[in-house]
């Protein structure tokens, strides 16, 4: 599997087919090794790769931000994921809760939080991420840690999004998207996700899809299989990453989600409330659910939100509608160290790769 | 360190969005990260103090502060055997200098003590090769301690032997200091600060790089913050702190590097980034040749932080001409086998990549905030 | 983040937890979410093992990884 051959393969295809095709990257990391390896400046002009809404904490919604920085702020110590500390609420992210005195903790991973409940006996896990993260939040409840589960199904959100591309869009203001049948032509699914979840579950979807390993040349390849099923007509799902995603996926991982969470409504950035697409702490482990310990205070706190109105495009370049330099305030005002959204935080987050990346530069 | 970006004279470096250095209330980790908001504070706090115009220090922005002594030392011998306009010289050992280069620079490192080094012998180096970067030879050090109470005495010993040990080696001596005691929980642990002077015949500048140049690093890269994050972390490897004083092997090379720079806080996507903005020209890498162990590659994978902007304590990277290029690499290999040439120098703007599937893509330089990635 | 890089199990230290070497870089990973032997590659989410990796296309992979 050369990569030239690979390079070669796509270029004879996509002359083939002739006209623009949009392959969207599930995943955030997908993004992020189409960046690091320049992928997009060797593809052929008529390949466009969109991302996804695949980064966990750019579909965090500022609401639930607003909910754990109240926590914070109420002198309940807190730990989180390194990435989600700097995600904007609309008042406040974690961090600027922690310079302004409350006690936030970034940790690595969850066995960690283990370590600093023996110090902190009130600390609450921040569990956010797909089904990826969700068995070690799971794992870390059963071992007596307090969670607060913003912890989001990956199907669903695929669900809503071929949704809103049948229909064009569902977000209130209009795409700029004037191509011709789906907006989006097939789609690179996510390699971790799938190597839990397994593959069979896309089959609902009927769009070319291909499972995709993170390294260039898997990257690659996902992308010519797919011109291959567009070329076939195809709509089918395929499996590049077989070194490592199985057909049934993890049945161990899912039996430990399946015993400490039950399907729940979520809120997404950008795709707005989608039914059954969040994962909430079970009954049988209420006494570590931070949404039942404290759930009068969240009451208040979530009376208390107010949507700060902003010009951030997030929501939108989370469903390949717009691009990131299509938003006033990218490289402007938003900037990695001044994110004005979650898209500009995370390393995954498309406006943070397309800033770092600037695929526009090379060519000068 | 104020070296890095400490004022904005250049126009071109002024942010577009100037309002937004206000909107921070409080002081953020960025904006000791090394990146654009440490940029940004600085720059707020030459502002306020004032001054630093007139004055005939050079280099501000740089690794250390330069001045030229000619005129005040061939004031003094006016009429003298040296002549009204005459250059005199310093002799300094080996060197015959008339430049003074002044630097200083706050360690604060978690854990104190880790593979390869400890915090002494970062204070040590990293002023030490803060001037010799600028092609200077470091002539003395100042060397200021701020305790937490109810440090350990043998820790604070250990710290001092290897403080010792340094300057024994590079022969540069510890000629002032002070010493300050703070309430347990003040402060964590210990916090060194270091300043030096050095004198320097010729100023190496770090915007000195040609079209033509090769562009190349004393050894692999990155191993000093691999050695912390592996501490930090309950890594283990066989990698150790590159941490080491660098006068000799710049000195040894000093005559043929047209731009010269350390890369730590930052990395390499810092030092590069700044040396193309500053000569104006445009730096290719090629990601064949990068100067990368491979345990330094597992790390930076793992955490998700980005490799070029792992730091080192003791390497340098360098401009080079192409007929120049493979005698300094002779020199320098007998220093560390692992000096090479990692990229070349073209015309243009920018820093950027040259994968190995063929195609080109930027490394920007970003805050120094090494914080891992989880999502 | 989705780490590409596979580990290989050098030593189990107890029912969940094994030190895992990435090119060289030793690390305690949580196996419980995988029946994981010494000597197998595994792939690594937050710390914990998600999923082995075929044995057979480990080194194919390892050879193009590395080119």
């Amino acid at each position: 599997m050369n990569p030239e051959k690979i390079i070669k393969n796509i270029n004879k295809i996509s002359k083939k087919i002739g006209r623009e095709v949009r392959l969207m990257e599930l995943c955030g990391t997908h993004s992020q090794t189409v960046a690091r390896y320049g992928i997009k400046n060797i593809l052929p002009k008529n390949i466009k790769l969109v991302s996804g809404p695949g980064c966990p904490v750019c579909v965090t919604d500022q609401s639930d931000i607003d909910i754990i920085v109240g926590l914070a702020n109420a002198g309940i110590s807190i730990a989180a994921y390194g990435d989600v500390l700097d995600v904007p609420g609309n008042i406040m992210s974690l961090s600027q809760a922690r310079q302004r005195g409350a006690r936030v903790f970034a940790v690595y991973n969850v066995a960690e939080v283990l370590k600093l409940k023996e110090k902190y006996s009130d600390i609450v896990f921040f569990g956010l991420g797909f089904e990826t993260t969700a068995p070690a939040t799971a794992w870390a409840i059963k071992k007596g840690i307090i969670a607060y589960s913003l912890h989001k199904l990956f199907p669903p959100a695929m669900a809503a999004l071929l949704k809103s591309a049948k229909t064009k869009s569902t977000s209130p203001q209009p795409s700029p998207y004037k191509g011709e049948g789906d907006r989006i032509d097939g789609f690179i699914n996510p390699g971790h996700v799938s190597a839990i979840i397994g593959t069979e579950v896309y089959k609902k979807f009927k769009a070319p899809q291909v499972v995709a390993g993170f390294e260039a040349q898997d990257v690659l390849r996902a992308i010519e299989m797919l011109l291959a099923q567009i070329v076939r007509k195809e709509k089918k799902v395929e499996n590049e990453y077989c070194r490592v995603v199985k057909k049934e996926g993890n049945k161990k991982a899912l039996d430990l989600i399946n015993e400490v969470f039950e399907v729940g409504d979520a809120k997404w950035r950008g795709l707005g409330e989608i039914k059954n697409s969040g994962l909430k702490i079970r009954k049988k482990y209420q006494n570590q659910n931070a949404e039942f310990i404290y759930c009068d205070l969240i009451e208040k706190l979530r009376s208390k939100i107010i949507e700060k109105p902003s010009a951030c495009k997030c929501g939108l370049v989370l469903q390949g509608l717009i691009e990131p330099k299509d938003c006033l305030l990218f490289k402007e005002i938003c900037t990695p160290e001044n994110p004005q959204g979650a898209c500009m935080v995370s390393v995954e987050g498309a406006c943070n790769v397309e800033y770092r990346y600037n695929n526009a530069k090379c060519k000068s | 360190m104020w070296n890095i970006g400490i004022i904005m004279q250049n126009a071109n470096l002024k942010m577009k969005n100037n309002n937004l250095k206000l909107k921070n209330k409080f002081i953020e980790l960025e904006h000791g990260g090394g990146g654009k908001k440490s940029e940004e504070l600085i720059a707020e706090i030459r502002k306020i103090i004032g001054g630093g115009k007139n004055n005939n220090w050079k280099n501000m922005r740089d690794d250390g502060a330069t001045l030229d002594l000619t005129p005040t030392l061939s004031l003094s011998r006016r009429g003298g055997k040296y002549g009204r306009d005459a250059k005199f010289c310093v002799s300094t050992g080996a060197l015959k200098c008339n430049k003074l280069v002044f630097t200083t620079d706050a360690f604060i490192v978690d854990p104190l003590f880790f593979p390869g080094g400890d915090i002494g012998k970062i204070a040590m180096c990293g002023t030490i090769n803060d001037l010799s970067v600028m092609g200077a030879k470091p002539i003395g050090i100042s060397l200021s301690l701020v305790i937490e109470e109810g440090f350990p005495m043998a820790d604070l010993k250990k710290i001092m032997q290897s403080i010792g040990k340094v300057s024994k080696e590079t022969g540069v001596p510890i000629v002032t200091g002070d010493t300050k005691v703070m309430e347990r929980g003040k402060i964590d642990k210990i916090e060194i600060t270091t300043s030096g002077v050095g004198l320097a015949e010729n100023i190496i500048s770090n915007g000195g790089a040609k079209a033509g140049d090769y562009i190349i690093v004393s050894g692999d890269l990155g191993e000093h913050t691999v050695a912390i994050l592996s501490s930090r972390f309950n890594y283990k490897s066989k990698i150790k702190s590159d941490c080491r004083s660098l006068t000799k092997e710049i000195q040894s090379v000093a005559k043929y590097l047209n731009s010269c720079k350390d890369p730590t806080r930052g990395g390499l996507a810092a030092i590069l980034n700044e040396i193309a903005e500053k000569s104006n020209t445009k730096i290719i890498l090629d990601e064949k040749i990068l100067p990368f162990k491979k345990e330094t590659i597992a790390v930076s994978e793992l955490l998700g932080i980005d490799i070029f902007s792992l730091a080192s304590e003791g390497r340098f990277a360098a401009s080079v001409s192409s007929e120049n290029v493979k005698k300094v690499l002779k020199i320098l290999k007998k220093y560390n086998s692992e000096a090479k040439i990692i990229g070349r120098v073209e015309k243009g703007k920018g820093v950027f990549l040259q994968t190995n599937l063929g195609s080109i893509r930027p490394i920007e330089a970003l805050n120094g905030k090494l914080i891992p990635r989880i999502c | 983040m989705c780490l590409a890089i596979p580990g290989k199990i050098r030593k189990i230290k107890s029912e969940e937890i094994a030190e895992v070497d990435f090119d060289g870089l030793f690390k305690d990973v949580n196996i419980s979410l995988v029946d994981a032997k010494v000597g197998d590659y595994i792939i690594v989410h937050a710390g914990f093992a998600i999923e082995k990796m075929e044995a057979d296309l480990v080194a194919d992979i390892q050879g193009y990884l590395r080119k």
